[in-house]
């Protein structure tokens, strides 16, 4: 069984921008692992470290392959050549910006999968709710992630039928026209609807309500909670500038 | 009419507030894209580097939220029950899509639908919630906020000026937006991410490198390449899945009847 952080949601947040703005500042490679290497570790604590592993190589490998193209196969500025053919020019510092500028990549996308994990989806609406955005805001994020597998299992369902019917796609671009059109025209079309019938309802009820309201959720938060907070959101500012300033000067 | 039905009307907030917010956002995000283009930053990770980086992240998304806390409170009840909808379309199609080797996105259709369906604000906000929401799935979209608002305040500046009165005109609707976010979008992805995300975008700014281009040109002219399409494309099957819509579903939306969005399709 999953295990999420018994925090309020936007202390993991802003957690985690702290630690991703002064990881990107610094700029270090034995920073940047050492990030990468705690995610991990809360992650095998959350028991989510194989989803997290699996969700970071999807959005990582196509970014780092990019990387490696743009900064590593064809760099123009480099002195150290390990290998010229053509267009083709592979350096040493081109390899080591690709590197770095990787693993700044690695880090936001590990630290900001990890708190999707740690955060429990209701706490984070009921903080929003509870926050002082807009009502609607609430609405919208609860809305969505309840659409989200709803949506994603009709559209499963709408594809099983229009097989069941016999409607094939065909191989080609022709038949990957055919397959979005033969599944979106009727999603869009039954959500539309569906979202048409759910205004009246809800203007019906006084949506958006003005005002405060009684959430029977609480969200877990205490002082020393609220205090890291405000400590986190400085650091996300005072980090970076604490890093880099020094590096400015020497610029100037 | 009181936007919900059973209490009075109230004034919603403040106006002045709002616009001075969203004016903010626009300046911020403007200040920030002529800063970066007129400078062009050389290195990427030589301290200078870092701090363009962090500034390009901060600004994009600071102005996104600007925009969205402009909006979101004077957005009538069906838009709001709308725009969950098109945030899940956004998801589910742009996964679908993915999942197969067509070098398209079609990851902001609810965004341009609601963009056609209920104005440039709703569209600009549908954007950038759905930015915010996917940022969970996916971190690395997060600076293209800004972005993902133009798409629907694009989408929804057109349907405003008669884009979907003729079915040929969402598509060239569709480029003319494509060209403008690819641009506006160019400086995260050299700044913020040194290039683009996925191998065969990075493979065309790789080319342009190879050329002897800056790495901002190279990516602002590989985003002129995949966008212009890929919206031109999205704009289309925007408008042909709201022809397909029944028509007290469209009349329904203020912003379809006040605009004559459809034309003679709307009134059938």
């Amino acid at each position: 069984m999953p295990r999420t952080a018994p925090l309020h949601p936007f202390t993991v947040l802003a957690l985690a921008a702290a630690v991703v703005a002064t990881t990107t500042a610094a700029g270090r490679w034995w920073l940047s692992c050492t990030v990468l290497l705690g995610c991990l570790l809360l992650a095998v604590w959350a028991r989510r470290a194989r989803r997290l592993a699996g969700l970071a190589a999807a959005i990582l490998a196509p970014a780092w392959g990019s990387q490696l193209l743009i900064h590593g196969m064809v760099d123009t500025a480099g002195s150290q050549v390990l290998a010229a053919a053509g267009p083709l020019r592979i350096t040493a510092e081109g390899l080591r910006l690709a590197a770095e500028l990787g693993l700044r990549t690695a880090v936001l996308v590990v630290a900001g999968l990890l708190c999707t994990l740690l955060i429990d989806r209701h706490d984070l609406v009921a903080a929003v709710d509870l926050s002082g955005a807009p009502p609607q805001l609430g609405y919208l994020v609860a809305a969505t992630l309840s659409l989200l597998p709803r949506l994603a299992q009709r559209q499963r369902a709408i594809g099983e039928a229009q097989a069941l019917r016999g409607a094939a796609a065909g191989a080609g671009p022709l038949g990957w026209w055919r397959r979005v059109r033969l599944r979106s025209v009727p999603l869009v079309l039954s959500a539309l609807q569906d979202a048409a019938d759910r205004s009246t309802h809800l203007a019906a009820r006084g949506f958006p309500a003005a005002g405060p309201h009684t959430r029977l959720r609480s969200v877990p938060d205490s002082a020393g909670q609220r205090r890291l907070r405000r400590i986190a959101m400085a650091c996300i500012v005072l980090g970076p500038l604490a890093v880099l300033a020094p590096t400015w000067m020497e610029l100037a | 009419m009181s936007p919900n039905l059973t209490l009075p009307e109230n004034a919603t907030g403040h106006p002045l507030r709002r616009r001075l917010m969203a004016a903010a956002g626009v300046l911020l995000l403007m200040g920030t894209y002529t800063a970066l283009v007129l400078t062009q930053p050389a290195g990427l990770i030589d301290g200078l580097g870092q701090g363009v980086a962090l500034a390009t992240f901060a600004a994009y998304l600071a102005a996104a939220i600007l925009l969205l806390a402009a909006v979101l409170p004077e957005l009538p009840v069906a838009t709001l029950t709308l725009i969950p909808v098109a945030l899940a379309l956004n998801i589910v199609l742009g996964q679908f899509v993915g999942s197969v080797m067509i070098p398209l996105y079609l990851d902001s259709l609810g965004t341009v639908l609601v963009g056609f369906l209920a104005g440039r604000r709703a569209g600009a906000a549908t954007g950038v919630l759905g930015t915010l929401i996917w940022s969970l799935f996916n971190p690395t979209v997060l600076p293209f906020a800004a972005g993902a608002a133009l798409v629907g305040f694009l989408a929804g500046t057109a349907a405003r000026f008669g884009a979907l009165r003729r079915p040929y005109l969402a598509p060239v609707a569709g480029l003319v937006a494509g060209v403008l976010v690819g641009v506006l979008s160019a400086p995260v992805a050299a700044f913020v991410f040194g290039g683009t995300s996925g191998v065969g975008t990075g493979a065309l700014v790789a080319a342009f490198r190879s050329m002897g281009d800056s790495l901002l040109g190279a990516v602002t002219k590989q985003a002129l390449i995949s966008d212009p399409g890929d919206k031109a494309i999205v704009f289309l099957l925007a408008a042909l899945l709201i022809y397909a819509l029944p028509g007290r579903l469209t009349a329904g939306f203020a912003f379809v009847r006040r605009y004559r969005v459809l034309g003679r399709r709307g009134s059938r």
